[in-house]
């Protein structure tokens, strides 16, 4: 099987042995990568990761696990939240945040439903995998109990997170992460500058990302 | 591409800019690039990450054959399938045959230059596919049918007004006058389609060969819906985004934003390895990755040329750009624009459609003072001038006879120093017919192109013996 447009990469760069094996030339050594940053405390990075939430016009805070419930009210009032769709997970489970929603009578949307049905949904919740503190970023795997809509459909996005997935650097994500089929990341709302440079939020994504840690 | 490359009047084009151009232009990049110029300060390392992304692009292309075998073989361990495209009108061809196979209707856009580079939404179109741009400001121009004015912000060039009066007209509402309403409009009226549609095609920021990972960098989200909605991704990427692995993506990742936007990082980056895995998880059930060359492995036999293919599209060139900032987008005639197209186009058209884009610049330099993978721009652009005016193994000359005959009579005449003297003898004497006052403001042509924009001041003295009078004087 001979490719055209190998076979012509391969004559550009004046290469003249076979191809031996099916994955090609072995490949020499790529350079080398700068230090990646290193962690500070735990506090401080918390810090560091809030502040550039709101630098990002998120909204994010620290809240032990008895603070959700009031949170959640604040939340739902604030927003106007009639509808809201949840990640099943065992983190969430825990905090009991669907049983929270019930309470204050949201329409719970399986996080499997049908797009269109997503769609209308006000507030989707999830959690997150891994934090970068440095960027204010949000990364988030996907699968059947954390579908990758919950995160971009409804109008609002909350992550409710715990500190033992901050990483200090990109380079232990993906050393943790590169054979994953999907993985996203977040940084802040969704926002567009494309007419006359306005900054306007939530142009096809969430319009609010809020970010609760959990300590 | 040559097959459709039609010629590129880049000093016709900007000798009638309308003004409001670089007006809008100039909001935007001044805006970029102190921006950039913001995070660049709070990176102490930032000279040693752009070294270090600089060498892994050279080594990268220089290592092409091998990392897109990689490449392939890991995306289609992932499920993914690859179709391998030589020309614009193969790939047409390949996103064609999977819209049919696929009973395709309707299909959803992601921004990216390689579909309009190879004019894919005509193609689409032209076979009774509806083919929508999502990204906002590129869904504004393909309403008001023009290309983009810049990479970054391609409807810039529009202001509220018109983009008013155009959403009016094509959506039938009364459209606001205020960009968050119109956003809002765009937001819904899309919201529909990215939901209705079958197929969503992206381009992609980088292809990982460790593990066949396609990089996609977005700051709306509609990159997000394009290849999560729809059952049938296809992305179209340069065969020149490939990069070895992630520990090289992290430098790329600390590069890109904050060259282009300002941004520490854009709003949302996908990792996609091939297809969902579960039903559950929303997201395509097929993967098509298409790997365009289009004349890009022929750019690759030039040693000095082969450099444009290191590039990120940041956009960071044309920012600082002085004459890109006076013409803005439209000017360059292609998809590209700015110092990385006036190295770009030229190769990949030919330099007999792009033979004036090597010219278009004032060689000053800033560009590759803030290229992210240190591209020698300015070096490129004379390699390129000497391909149209001289040619080289690569093409003959393009430049017209007369300009061709002038210029090496110049060359002989300023290489002779009796004929320099006599020169600068007479041409005071000749310049005076046109003199007014201290200034000529109506040279004949050749000279008439730069008295058209400002007067030249006369020709007082020659430098000659305005040195030795100083050294006279001096004595
Ligand atoms: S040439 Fe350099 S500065 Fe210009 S777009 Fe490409 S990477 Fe960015």
């Amino acid at each position: 099987m001979t490719n055209p447009i190998l076979e012509n990469i391969r004559k550009s760069l004046g290469r003249t042995d076979q191809i031996s094996s099916p994955q090609g030339a072995p490949l020499s050594l790529r350079p080398a990568i700068y230090q990646p940053r290193q962690p500070e405390s735990v506090e401080s990075e918390i810090e560091t990761f809030l502040n550039e939430i709101k630098k990002l016009s998120g909204i994010g805070q620290k809240l032990s696990p008895d603070g959700i419930d009031f949170a959640l009210e604040t939340l739902i009032t604030d927003q106007n939240i009639r509808t809201a769709t949840v990640w099943q997970t065992p983190h969430l489970r825990q905090l009991g945040v669907t049983e929270i929603l019930n309470s204050f009578n949201i329409k719970l949307i399986s996080p499997n439903a049908d797009k269109h049905e997503m769609a209308q949904c006000d507030l989707g919740i999830t959690e997150a995998d891994f934090l970068l503190p440095e960027t204010g970023t949000l990364a988030l795997y996907s699968s059947t109990e954390k579908p990758r809509a919950v995160s971009l459909l409804p109008r609002i996005h909350l992550a409710i997170v715990r500190p033992e997935i901050l990483r200090a650097d990109m380079h232990q994500v993906f050393a943790e992460a590169k054979n994953s089929n999907y993985l996203v990341f977040i940084t802040g709302p969704s926002r567009t500058a494309d007419i006359e440079l306005t900054v306007t939020l939530g142009v096809h994504g969430p319009k609010n990302l809020y970010v609760w840690v959990i300590i | 591409m040559n097959e459709t490359s039609p010629y590129i009047g880049f000093e016709e084009y900007s000798e009638h800019v309308p003004t409001s151009i670089p007006l809008a232009v100039q909001q935007a990049t001044g805006r970029f690039v102190s921006g950039r110029a913001a995070r660049v300060a709070e990176l102490p390392q930032w000279e040693e990450l752009r070294q270090i992304g600089s060498d892994i692009r050279q080594h990268t292309i220089e290592n092409m054959d091998g990392y897109l075998t990689h490449l392939e073989a890991a995306v289609l361990s992932a499920g993914g399938h690859v179709h391998w495209a030589e020309s614009g009108e193969d790939a047409r061809q390949i996103v064609l045959q999977i819209a049919k196979e696929n009973k395709v209707k309707s299909v959803v856009k992601s921004k990216s230059m390689a579909t309009e580079e190879i004019h894919l939404n005509r193609a689409l179109e032209a076979a009774g596919i509806e083919s929508l741009e999502t990204d906002l400001g590129e869904y504004i121009i393909q309403l008001a049918g023009t290309g983009p004015s810049h990479i970054i912000v391609p409807a810039v060039h529009l202001t509220k007004e018109e983009i008013a009066v155009l959403f009016s007209k094509h959506l039938g509402i009364d459209a606001p006058n205020d960009p968050i309403e119109l956003a809002r409009i765009a937001r819904e009226t899309l919201r529909e389609k990215f939901l209705s549609a079958e197929m969503g095609i992206s381009g992609g920021n980088f292809l990982i060969a460790e593990t066949g990972t396609l990089v996609m960098v977005t700051n709306e989200g509609n990159g997000r819906m394009c290849t999560t909605m729809p059952d049938i991704h296809v992305a179209v990427v340069g065969i020149d985004k490939v990069i070895p692995d992630w520990d090289s993506l992290t430098v790329f990742l600390k590069l890109l934003a904050r060259s282009a936007t300002g941004q520490k990082l854009s709003t949302y980056t996908q990792f996609i390895t091939g297809p969902r895995h579960a039903e559950g998880e929303g997201g395509p059930k097929e993967f098509h990755l298409v790997l365009l060359d289009n004349g890009r492995s022929k750019i690759l036999k030039d040693p000095v040329g082969r450099d444009v293919l290191k590039c990120i599209r940041c956009g960071a060139c044309a920012n600082v750009c002085p004459v890109y900032k006076n013409v803005g987008g439209f000017a360059y005639g292609s998809f590209i624009s700015g110092p990385i197209g006036a190295i770009l186009s030229p190769q990949m058209l030919g330099t007999q459609a792009a033979r004036e884009l090597p010219f278009a610049s004032t060689l000053c330099g800033a560009c590759a003072d803030v290229c992210p993978v240190k591209i020698p721009i300015p070096t490129i652009l004379r390699h390129l001038r000497r391909r149209v005016s001289q040619g080289d193994e690569f093409s003959k000359p393009t430049l017209s006879t007369s300009i061709r005959v002038t210029a090496s009579l110049a060359s002989f005449a300023l290489a002779q120093n009796w004929l320099y003297r006599f020169g600068t003898r007479v041409l005071p004497t000749f310049m005076s017919i046109f003199k007014r006052g201290n200034w000529i403001s109506n040279a004949p042509y050749p000279l008439s192109r730069w008295t058209k924009a400002r007067p030249l001041p006369s020709f007082t003295a020659s430098f000659r013996n305005w040195w030795k009078k100083e050294k006279d004087s001096t004595k």
